[in-house]
């Protein structure tokens, strides 16, 4: 193929590119490079280290806790549910389809719904309790069991996309490996600790760096079930820049910090996950 | 041996469908049972102790939900159309471009992708408003930036998937490059087009963060919900939320079967 050739079809390309990079680059640059200044124009570490102040620690070990017990919870439930999803049994494709049918419902529905259930006065959750002669409990009372309606949330909307991702790993699975595994006498435990887990690994660190980096990005679904308190970093961010009085500028900053973490957590998991096992 | 596995199975299978439909119940209960029963009480029945339909009533005509219900269509058309209109292209010249190049091309827009939406949103919302993009147009272009790479990959799977001497036939008997895009390559690679357009979609109608931040009036129906839900009518509100997500629901349990692990995984395969 002749270099001409190539021009003419990259120059299809072209506009997807700089459509991307226009609106992502530029205004990443601009966040990093604004969240160093003041408002006259001058430049400034004040706005990280005012963050401290308005509680940017909590938000951040808060927003973490968040996104390890949901990213924990979704893979072990959805490798289950695509486990369920391989086994052929009568109702298994009415299975499937009730499965994924979160994955549709929109998020802010899907926090609207949550709230309902988990709601202090007059919650289905707590009604349930009481059904079963159980104390009720004020989950908007501690920021353990708000934090925890948040990742109970998160997981029932985000959960079938995992288990569909890893249910077409599973299918890829030559069974002939656990036959002759079940030959050598092999439980179902030690088929799927020394068989499953590991020739899942790769599809699973994908699994981790789509659902991690969205997890770290959380936002509608605390704002919604959690309001404000206790912020995440999105929340943090979005109140400093809703809240007028200069504040724009920490949450420039807070948004920095948010952009150096994914970046962080990406290049980790494509780093432990085998940058080559992404044969794009 | 098998029974014993297969009892285990439903039983894991039924308790997982009650845990994934018990909220979609819920809804559906809040919508049809008369508030006395679902938010009048302290610890309200599980199970539905009467029907209206007074709720979808007044929310359709009190509230005004219809109209962010009306713009949250306009947008994900929008968004749709675009990933089309960008994505085809794109799509069909990495296909001509070989696997070293288009792959990292590739690459690029997944990293890219990566790029958390409020880091984005708060810089583009200040230039949007100069622009006066500071409307639902503008928030359709900020979500495109979201979908274009996936739609791109899906798309480009399709065009590498077909025979190159059905184009070039194509070619010899006269075709423009345009004709044979319009009459050859587009019917012959319509599933992952249609799938790339229903992702986007979906997308688009579920999108929060660039449409609160973007256009925090006169917005799509997530921040018109929200705003309703944080200032306390929630059973107004709910009749709204179950008449978005039927639609939403269908197309996925459609999609369902299109969903392969590499448009979900973002072009990312092992």
């Amino acid at each position: 193929m002749s270099s001409r050739v190539n021009w003419k079809y990259f120059l299809l390309v072209v506009p997807t590119i700089i459509y991307v990079l226009a609106l992502s680059i530029y205004p990443a640059l601009s966040v990093v490079y604004q969240s160093f200044q003041t408002p006259s124009g001058h430049y400034t570490v004040s706005n990280y280290t005012a963050l401290g102040y308005y509680g940017l620690q909590s938000a951040l070990i808060d927003t973490l806790i968040v996104s390890i017990a949901a990213l924990v919870l979704q893979l072990f439930l959805a490798l289950f549910i695509a486990m369920i999803m391989m086994k052929p049994f009568k109702g298994s494709k009415a299975f499937s389809t009730i499965v994924v049918v979160p994955f549709g419902v929109a998020t802010v529905v899907s926090a609207f719904v949550f709230s309902q259930i988990f709601s202090p006065v007059g919650g289905y959750a707590n009604s349930f309790l009481v059904g079963f002669g159980l104390n009720p409990v004020n989950w908007a009372g501690t920021s353990v069991t708000q934090l925890g309606i948040v990742v109970f949330s998160d997981y029932w909307k985000n959960t079938p996309l995992v288990a569909l991702i890893l249910f077409s790993g599973l299918s890829g699975l030559s069974p002939s490996m656990f036959d002759a595994a079940t030959v050598d006498g092999a439980g179902p435990m030690r088929r799927f600790l020394h068989i499953t887990l590991p020739n899942m690994a790769p599809i699973m660190s994908i699994a981790l760096l789509i659902r991690g980096v969205s997890e770290f990005n959380i936002f509608a679904l605390p704002l919604v079930l959690i309001g404000y308190h206790p912020p995440l970093i999105n929340t943090l961010v979005y109140e400093f820049y809703t809240t007028t009085s200069g504040t724009i500028y920490y949450s420039y900053a807070a948004a920095t910090i948010l952009l150096v973490i994914i970046m962080v957590y990406a290049m980790f998991v494509l780093w432990r996950g085998g940058a080559k096992n992404y044969a794009l | 041996m098998p029974s014993k596995v297969n009892y285990a199975t439903y039983i894991g299978a039924v308790l997982l469908a009650i845990i994934f439909l018990y909220p979609l119940y819920i809804l559906f209960m809040i919508t049809f049972v008369p508030t006395f029963y679902t938010f009048g009480q302290l610890y309200p029945p599980q199970l539905p102790m009467g029907f209206t339909l007074s709720n979808v009533y007044q929310s359709i005509t009190q509230l005004n939900l219809i109209k962010p219900v009306f713009r949250s269509t306009i947008v994900a058309f929008i968004v749709g159309g675009l990933s089309l209109v960008l994505g085809i292209p794109a799509a069909y010249g990495l296909s001509k471009l070989g696997a070293r190049v288009s792959n990292k091309i590739i690459v690029l827009l997944f990293l890219i992708n990566m790029m958390p939406g409020i880091v984005v949103a708060i810089p583009i919302s200040v230039d949007f408003l100069s622009l006066g993009l500071a409307n639902i147009y503008g928030v359709a272009l900020a979500q495109e930036l979201v979908v274009l790479p996936l739609s791109v990959f899906i798309m480009l799977g399709g065009f590498r998937a077909l025979p190159r001497d059905l184009e070039n036939q194509a070619r010899v008997d006269g075709a423009s490059l345009g004709t044979t895009m319009l009459r050859v390559l587009i019917p012959l690679n319509r599933a992952p087009i249609i799938v790339a357009f229903l992702l986007s979609w979906m997308t688009s109608w579920d999108e929060f963060t660039y449409a609160v931040i973007i256009s925090p009036t006169s917005s799509t129906f997530p921040v018109q919900l929200y705003n309703y839900v944080t200032r306390g009518v929630p059973y107004e509100a709910s009749a709204i939320s179950l008449i978005v997500t039927i639609p939403v629901i269908i197309i996925a349990a459609v999609l369902q079967k299109y969903l392969k692990s590499q448009y979900l995984t973002g072009g990312m395969t092992i």
